[in-house]
């Protein structure tokens, strides 16, 4: 992997001015902490970017017809590995107010001021046909509210594997007539449709200022109904018992960590 | 308005499965082409138009894949363009195929379909698919459609009642039909066994109350249609199929929105038994627990084909399902009963084969494969056979035929019933 020869190592001064990138030239950055993401991010996107790596050949079913007819039909073909990485620049738009409270642990709604709707998620303009798109204003919700549904994963998109199993779910902040996505912090034999909760916050050192900073706990002292969804059937526990047991396994040997004791 | 009638007059398959080798130029090119062996009367240049049917970009790192696909069958001088909604894609591009012979401009109009989606990892697939979730406030938190439908489903379940082993029920009844298509993914894994409630509770719990088995397929594939105006029709087919409703629909892109559905505010009778342990939201219908878009769509689809007993007058139904309680909640939006009463379809076998309305005997997205651009045009190719009676003769002797199907129905959606269609065809 010696090559530098053809290759040579940039100008000091060339190498600073390419480390400290002006995205937004014409206007300022109050707060930036994306060159730390920069700094970080870059080169791994450097290397992910569209090349190919490598190539496999594989031989299997081909042409039209029937399964029968592409089983009899067996073929050679080339498979090549392809990469894409990118780092998007994303803005939060007119809500991102929402987010910025997050960072420091609030939760903010809008409210339309012609049919007093209220959002949270935020909307910055009303949605009801009637008001026209009117312009809203912020409000801070509470930090309660009940959960309108949910359900418990065995399984998650790459980004939140590592963190089976769990809970997600829609919250209905109170006041605000719309319901807001969630992690609920709840163990599953406790958890209900109506159930009251509140609202809390990870760490400031570890907040992005994005939904995951926010999760929901459930408030203690209330009595699990008996017409709740999982305790009408209490086979059904049981194999969310087996199976929850079985992704934490999963999880500890492909993560090595140990969700199982977490409490929820 | 032009008021001639559209048909569909055919359609071509190449079958959908985890992996296919042929890229997917080539793919489409053999659907064509079983299209084409299928219709000794059909001359290439009869075509006016197409309509490219595919729903992503990131799965493939190609984008305008359609001029591909239309150059690669030579009818690259033709007008043609993609038409995408996410799931819904395939189905809309049928809808936008109606709507331009049906207003005169265009007689003959192809609709290929296609998608290729394993060319990245499971989880990077579904991860890109819950890309057409919002991807500021709800793929944020979990982002995985799996999980957005079960807490739909629970939700619907905690209203109205139903239980697992409904959801049970619909998946062995979807997965043991596709045991009978010869092109259906579940058949080229599984083999031509059925399955049973046994075998339902021992697949891999998702997202509770989702199984794998209630689950779509991830799936490559593609298919052709063609669509022609109603004097062009018998030089391709001796058994039309006519396009007698086509009914759309859409809701907010995010469900937690659905508390608040302005537009959808007036079908309070919709949530007339809604129990009185847990809170009403401020527009009870069709809050998270229902799919306004596609009751909204049916509505419209039956106002046009003169349909007022869906349960009676439909005969064979292929419904766009990625989860098997969408089925159940269908049943319901559909008008194939009242409100909370989908459990009761269930149990009572009506939308079984040999019921009053079979629906999605062609194994659907669960069973028969879910290619998304090419899905809606899998389903109509079935209903296609089976309204001409002709089943045997594509899919094979042991294939499922609905003795004397005369009506059909087609649905499709995308994200969480975001945007929906329903189709209604009929036979002379
Ligand atoms: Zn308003």
């Amino acid at each position: 992997m010696e090559k530098k020869k053809n290759n040579q190592p940039a100008k000091k001064s060339e190498l600073k001015k390419e480390q400290t990138p002006k995205k937004y030239t014409n206007y300022p950055s109050i707060v930036d902490h994306s060159s730390e993401a920069q700094a970080k991010w870059a080169p791994w996107v450097r290397q992910g970017l569209w090349d190919i790596k490598g190539y496999r050949i594989v031989k299997g079913p081909a042409g039209g017809g029937t399964i029968d007819d592409s089983k009899m039909n067996l073929k050679e073909f080339m498979v090549i590995d392809r990469s894409e990485a990118c780092l998007y620049s994303h803005s939060y738009g007119l809500v991102s107010l929402f987010f910025l409270g997050l960072l420091h642990g609030k939760l903010k709604g809008t409210k339309c001021p012609k049919c007093g709707t209220v959002y949270c998620p935020p909307r910055a303009h009303c949605w009801n046909p009637a008001c026209k798109v009117e312009e809203t204003k912020w409000i801070d919700m509470p930090l309660t509210g009940i959960i309108h549904t949910f359900t418990v994963q065995c399984l998650a998109a790459a980004p939140f594997e590592h963190m089976l199993p769990f809970s997600l779910g829609w919250v209905q902040v109170d006041g605000a007539d719309t319901a807001i996505c969630t992690m609920l912090h709840i163990p599953y034999k406790d958890m209900f449709i109506g159930q009251k909760v509140r609202m809390e916050f990870k760490p400031q050192k570890e907040r992005k200022g994005d939904l995951m900073d926010m999760y929901a706990v459930a408030i203690p002292g209330q009595e699990l109904p008996a017409w709740a969804v999982l305790q009408r059937d209490k086979q059904q526990l049981k194999m969310l018992d087996e199976a929850t047991s079985a992704t934490s396994r999963f999880i500890k040997n492909r993560y090595g960590l140990d969700n199982s004791n977490r409490g929820w | 308005m032009s008021e001639r009638r559209v048909a569909v007059c055919g359609g071509g398959i190449f079958r959908p499965d985890i992996w296919r080798g042929e890229n997917a130029e080539e793919g489409v090119a053999i659907a064509y082409r079983d299209m084409l062996d299928s219709m000794p009367g059909f001359d290439p240049f009869d075509i006016d138009a197409l309509m490219m049917s595919y729903f992503s970009d990131h799965l493939n790192q190609q984008l305008c894949m359609g001029w591909i696909i239309q150059d690669y069958l030579g009818l690259h001088n033709k007008p043609g363009y993609r038409v995408e909604a996410g799931g819904s894609t395939s189905l809309d591009a049928i809808a936008n195929a109606y709507y331009m012979i049906r207003s005169g401009l265009f007689d003959v109009i192809l609709v290929p379909g296609w998608e290729w989606m394993s060319e990245v990892d499971t989880a990077t697939t579904n991860m890109m698919i819950a890309s057409a979730a919002d991807t500021d406030w709800d793929f944020t938190v979990g982002g995985y459609y799996n999980a957005y439908y079960a807490s739909l489903e629970v939700r619907h379940m905690q209203l109205y009642g139903e239980t697992c082993e409904d959801l049970g029920k619909i998946a062995i009844k979807n997965h043991n039909a596709a045991t009978h298509n010869p092109y259906a993914q579940w058949r080229m894994e599984h083999g031509k066994s059925y399955i049973t409630l046994d075998d339902y509770w021992k697949s891999r719990l998702v997202c509770w109350p989702y199984r794998t088995l209630n689950n779509a397929l991830i799936s490559e594939g593609a298919a052709c249609l063609l669509l022609a105006a109603e004097d062009r029709v018998k030089r391709y087919t001796d058994s039309p199929m006519w396009i007698t409703g086509v009914g759309l629909g859409t809701d907010s892109m995010r469900p937690g929105d659905r508390l608040a559905d302005f537009p959808f505010a007036s079908f309070r009778d919709q949530a007339a038994i809604y129990p009185d342990f847990v809170k009403r939201p401020k527009t009870p219908y069709p809050e998270m627990a229902n799919f306004g878009s596609m009751h909204v769509a049916a509505l419209r689809a039956y106002a046009q084909a003169g349909i007022t007993d869906p349960l009676k007058e439909i005969d064979i139904a292929e419904l766009f399902t990625p989860y098997d309680g969408v089925e159940l909640c269908f049943y319901e939006d559909l008008g194939f009963c009242g409100r909370g009463q989908g459990k009761d379809v269930v149990r009572e076998g009506l939308c079984e084969y040999g019921g009053e309305l079979p629906v999605t005997l062609s194994g659907g997205l669960t069973a028969q494969g879910h290619p998304v651009g090419a899905t809606s045009l899998y389903q109509t190719i079935f209903l296609y056979y089976q309204l001409a009676g002709k089943m045997k003769k594509k899919y094979g002797p042991d294939a499922l035929q609905v003795k004397g199907a005369r009506k059909g129905l087609l649905t499709g959606h995308g994200g969480t019933a975001c945007q929906g269609g329903v189709i209604v065809f009929e036979r002379d």
